[in-house]
């Protein structure tokens, strides 16, 4: 059923092509003219736009803590490389491996959890994202491992071949802009609104017919798949593999993030990603990283992030600061725009005020009650 | 036979670290609905502490200057105890000023334990550097401390490791069962506005809780850094295990809790020890396993369901 309030209206639409204008814009501008090293830090955070887009479905959409992002990242990195190395599969396709790969672990994961109260699954998550590099250390006696193929340009594309990480660029955006508008689809159609409701109302959801268990393990695969797809796609830029490349931390970072600045809308995922690559980089460039003491800690990722977890948690209770710049005020009343139910309950609305008359005229009148009763 | 005695007497350090981990997440969820993912990395710090105790002033401890207020390096028990205390009081502390004002909100509170998990592991790497360091064990640890029995070695260090941990969780159980301070958690961990209106200080109650579980933690960390030394990273697998024991105690059952600890380290040296297709050093995938099919077939655990549904 679509509802009139829920169309956009066409300021808004224009804004939003605007916005998505300037993306691609300021994208082009930076593929063409950055250092292959930032291009690269960008094709990263491109690829990890849908990480961080999975975590929104799972907190925003299902209302579900997830603290194993990054060990799904991680699963869907070592199944890409791998699907290329030991199944020859070709290097275009391989980031598909990472999304199958993550929507089975992610599914594995759901089966049992979900069945229980919420805080199962983060805990099941962060066990997964703790045991993920010492299990991968321990099982892969070969790491690093450097992937068997190369990505070159195509002729047609104009680019240079000492430029790949254009190419590169181009690709993951390219597999990142269509997962996105597909889930975006997904998440704004019934799909979405009954993620929703199982968020909000289980009881009422099941109560409609809605299989809250299913259709939240199905949001934990999506995540999951979103985030191994996120992996395979990493591997295009960077090209090997190791154990301490998804660490638990990652993890938790992603989480941080994704809590501190996830919106209802996957494009939130966008900042979160730009922060999680070039907040290193940064400090980095800054020579903080090698800072030790007081002056070091303060100056260092881990505080950075624990200062933003705390600061969302006591501003937002943990909402996102991105709910500060909500509406606070009462949505308008939105009207059915089926005209037949409309009518209906428009008449059975008539039928009940009438009924209530009849029964307050017959409370005021008892004799015909009582004559009534006797005859039958 | 003498195979089996020996990886059995093998389980019982890593057991009790990984019991006592499980007890202090069971407590505090129990207690305040609040799922302390820090406890892992607050186990960790206060080893770092302990540390500090025992080694004294050292030109490697970037916390050295620091370490003048300590004086002379105490003995590995005396420095054991002083990070129990210290680990308390940044336990009751932690419950006080970062997890109660937002309590009421399990999102919030996870990521304010989230929060606190990062900042401990920075500090760390910041204050001690991320190299691995040697506290020592509290009980005899040289090649002649041993019991031979059926031809299996049964360590001192073991054997005093667990019966330590064995009697602070009775001590434990006591402070539930017999005292007035035992009975008034009782009350607050089964019916929290009841037990305001019968008059019990439900906050100091909590803070006792979170105190007590970040003690726990401490002596699990400094009991288990004479077998596997200190780490920024030391207690990553740990935790899993204690995450895994705790849900065999359906997050809410201290005792369940404890024996889930002994049985994951159990099935963790026997599988690595005779199933021929799993080698030793993947047992934490197996663990994993074991917990997914654990809550897959029993998801209370090993609770009684009807208990455990009823607390749910």
């Amino acid at each position: 059923m679509m509802l009139d309030g829920s169309k956009t209206s066409p300021v808004k639409r224009t804004a939003w092509v605007a916005l998505a204008l300037a993306i691609v814009g300021v994208s082009l501008w930076v593929a063409f003219t950055a250092e292959p090293k930032i291009v690269t830090d960008l094709t990263n955070a491109t690829a990890l736009t849908l990480a961080f887009a999975g975590l929104v479905v799972l907190t925003h959409y299902l209302g579900l803590l997830s603290l194993g992002q990054g060990a799904l990242v991680g699963v869907g990195a070592y199944a890409a490389l791998h699907a290329v190395n030991d199944l020859g599969a070709p290097v275009l396709w391989m980031p598909l491996a990472g999304l199958l790969a993550g929507t089975l672990i992610g599914a594995i994961v759901a089966i049992p959890s979900l069945r229980l109260p919420k805080a199962y699954l983060a805990l099941l998550t962060l066990s997964m994202a703790v045991a993920y590099p010492i299990i991968l250390r321990q099982v892969d006696g070969n790491l690093p491992v450097t992937l068997d193929g190369a990505f070159v340009a195509p002729s047609w594309t104009g680019i240079p071949e000492n430029d790949e990480h254009i190419w590169e660029f181009f690709l993951v955006a390219a597999y990142a802009s269509i997962t996105i508008f597909l889930v975006q689809g997904l998440l704004r159609g019934p799909v979405g609104r009954a993620f929703i409701a199982s968020r909000d109302e289980p009881e009422a959801a099941r109560a409609f017919g809605i299989p809250v268990y299913r259709l939240r393990l199905y949001g934990v695969a999506l995540s999951g798949g979103m985030a191994g797809l996120a992996g395979g796609l990493m591997m295009v830029p960077t090209n090997f593999n190791d154990y301490t490349h998804f660490p638990e931390e990652l993890s938790i970072k992603m989480f941080a993030l994704a809590m501190a600045f996830g919106g209802s809308r996957l494009i939130s995922a966008i900042p979160g990603a730009l922060i999680l690559i070039f907040l290193p980089v940064w400090l980095l460039d800054r020579n903080w990283v090698v800072e030790y003491g007081w002056i070091g800690l303060v100056k260092s990722e881990g505080f950075i992030y624990a200062a933003l977890l705390l600061l969302t948690a006591y501003l937002t209770k943990g909402k996102g600061f991105m709910s500060l710049f909500e509406r606070r005020s009462p949505k308008a009343q939105v009207t059915p725009a089926n005209k037949r139910v409309t009518s209906v309950v428009g008449a059975m609305t008539d039928l009940e005020t009438q009924l209530a008359h009849v029964e307050g005229l017959a409370a005021r009148q008892p004799d015909i009650r009582s004559r009534q009763d006797s005859n039958d | 036979m003498s195979l089996f005695l020996q990886r059995t007497f093998d389980s019982l350090a890593n057991g009790s670290a990984y019991a006592a981990l499980a007890v202090a997440i069971s407590m505090v969820f129990r207690s305040t609905g609040v799922l302390n993912l820090a406890q892992g990395q607050l186990a960790m710090f206060s080893t770092y502490i302990a540390l500090v105790f025992a080694t004294g002033p050292s030109p490697y401890m970037k916390f050295s200057s620091n370490t003048d207020l300590v004086g002379a390096a105490w003995p590995v028990w005396g420095a054991i105890l002083g990070a129990i205390v210290i680990s308390m009081l940044i336990g009751a502390f932690t419950e006080r000023v970062i997890i109660r004002p937002i309590s009421a909100d399990p999102v919030a509170a996870v990521g304010a334990t989230l929060g606190l998990y990062l900042l401990l592991g920075a500090f760390v790497r910041k204050q001690w550097g991320g190299r691995t360091m040697f506290l020592g064990s509290p009980f005899p640890q040289t090649v002649d401390d041993r019991w031979d029995i059926g031809g299996a070695r049964l360590w001192h260090d073991s054997v005093g490791i667990t019966l330590t941990m064995i009697a602070v969780l009775g001590l434990l159980a006591v402070l539930q069962r017999r005292t007035k301070v035992g009975l008034a958690f009782r009350a607050v961990t089964s019916n929290r506005t009841g037990s305001t209106l019968v008059g019990i200080r439900v906050s100091r109650i909590l803070m006792l809780g979170w105190a007590l579980a970040a003690g726990i933690g401490a002596l699990a960390g400094g009991l288990i850094a004479g077998e596997i030394n200190v780490r920024p990273d030391m207690m990553g697998r740990l935790l899993v295990f204690g995450l895994a024991a705790a849900t065999l105690g359906g997050l809410r059952s201290p005792v369940l809790a404890f024996v889930g600890g002994y049985l994951f380290a159990f099935l963790e040296t026997m599988l690595g020890g005779y199933v021929s297709f799993v080698d030793s050093q993947v047992t934490l995938v197996w663990a994993l396993l074991v917990l997914i099919i654990v809550l897959f077939v029993r998801p209370s655990g090993l609770m009684p369901r009807t208990e455990a549904w009823q607390k749910r």
